[in-house]
């Protein structure tokens, strides 16, 4: 069996000064059990630059690359730049509608990310008419689904995994109430995982939610909101012939 | 006192925009006589903080706590995806 490559994962993590050095005892090891950890947003609990710090202090100087989106709570003080300043200086890549590439003994693995936006599911989703408040909100996440798909694309590697903070399909919602879905993600990003396809979307913010899911194209879903995990992080190991096309 | 369907709505919404609790992830249940909280957040004192602030709020509404604390344990193993 080929050498699979491993993906570490956690969102909705809340850091504040309060509960900087939770996550720590459990990282000590990370380097001999994953490649990479991904941050699925949420990484604060008001997006402050003091949170931020907190952050950076939590996971930065691990012995693997650490990949993040921000999640909406990292967006609530108006200093998403200066968070993602914050964060970059500590080593934490930020994705918005970039990539990232890492050679690992497994193969090449690419990440694509986005924080994406609501408007919910096929046959119960939000559409771009009418007030501009509701045009302007599904062009939010329509943008946000065109810059994951075509960083998905610019991708050269052997695993390709996209990551966002809302979900990209109803399946890993079962558990919240149906009444907010539409908050709580879109299929539009699941459009955009399967256009290329990724191998593995992971996501967070649906606290309420469960692990597992697909989208329609058979690519598999996970929602790691720290809630749902219930642990540190989880690991995906994937391999090469893995890829659920 | 019984909380009702507009009162519901209040402690949902001070729990997501009380800038001391920004918790969106906190069910509120109505139930004879009480309102029952549950989810997971990241420590003890965030829990107490909730019940504090709900109580504060709703002094005549019996707060019944059912939070739990995310734990922050290793994984046991991983999940193989082939």
């Amino acid at each position: 069996m080929s050498t699979p490559i491993r993906v570490a994962a956690v969102g909705d993590v809340h850091l504040d000064r309060d509960v900087v050095g939770r996550y720590r005892p459990a990282l000590a090891d990370l380097g001999e059990r994953a490649d990479v950890l991904l941050l699925a947003g949420d990484l604060t609990r008001h997006g402050t630059v003091a949170e931020a710090h907190c952050v950076a202090e939590e996971f930065g100087g691990l012995p693997v690359p650490v990949v993040a989106v921000l999640g909406n709570h990292d967006h609530h003080s108006d200093q998403a730049p200066e968070l993602i300043e914050t964060l970059r200086g500590a080593g934490i890549t930020v994705l918005e509608g970039d990539t990232f590439e890492l050679d690992t003994p497994g193969g090449r693995l690419g990440v694509a990310g986005v924080k994406g936006f609501g408007g919910g599911f096929a046959g119960r989703c939000a559409s771009a008419f009418g007030e501009p408040e509701m045009k302007a909100f599904i062009r939010t996440t329509s943008d946000s689904a065109d810059r994951l798909a075509a960083a998905l694309a610019k991708l050269d590697c052997d695993l390709r995994v996209a990551l966002t903070h809302y979900a990209p399909v109803p399946d890993t919602l079962v558990g919240e109430p149906l009444e907010i879905y539409p908050f709580l993600g879109s299929y539009l990003l699941a459009e955009a995982v399967d256009s290329v396809p990724a191998d593995l979307a992971v996501h967070g913010h649906a606290h309420a939610g469960t692990e597992r899911g697909r989208t329609p194209g058979g690519v598999r879903v996970r929602n790691v909101a720290h809630p749902v995990i219930r642990q540190a992080y989880s690991i995906f190991e994937l391999s090469r012939s893995a890829a659920p096309r | 006192m019984q909380l009702d369907e507009y009162g519901e709505a209040r402690v949902q919404r001070l729990l997501a925009e009380h800038d001391g609790v920004t918790e969106q992830g906190i069910t509120v249940i109505r139930r004879e006589g009480a309102v029952v909280l549950c989810g997971m957040v990241e420590s003890t004192a965030r829990r107490d903080d909730i019940v504090s602030l709900v109580s504060r709020e709703f002094p005549e509404v019996t707060v019944v706590c059912d939070i739990q604390i995310a734990p922050a344990r290793p994984p046991i193993e991983a999940e193989e995806l082939s």
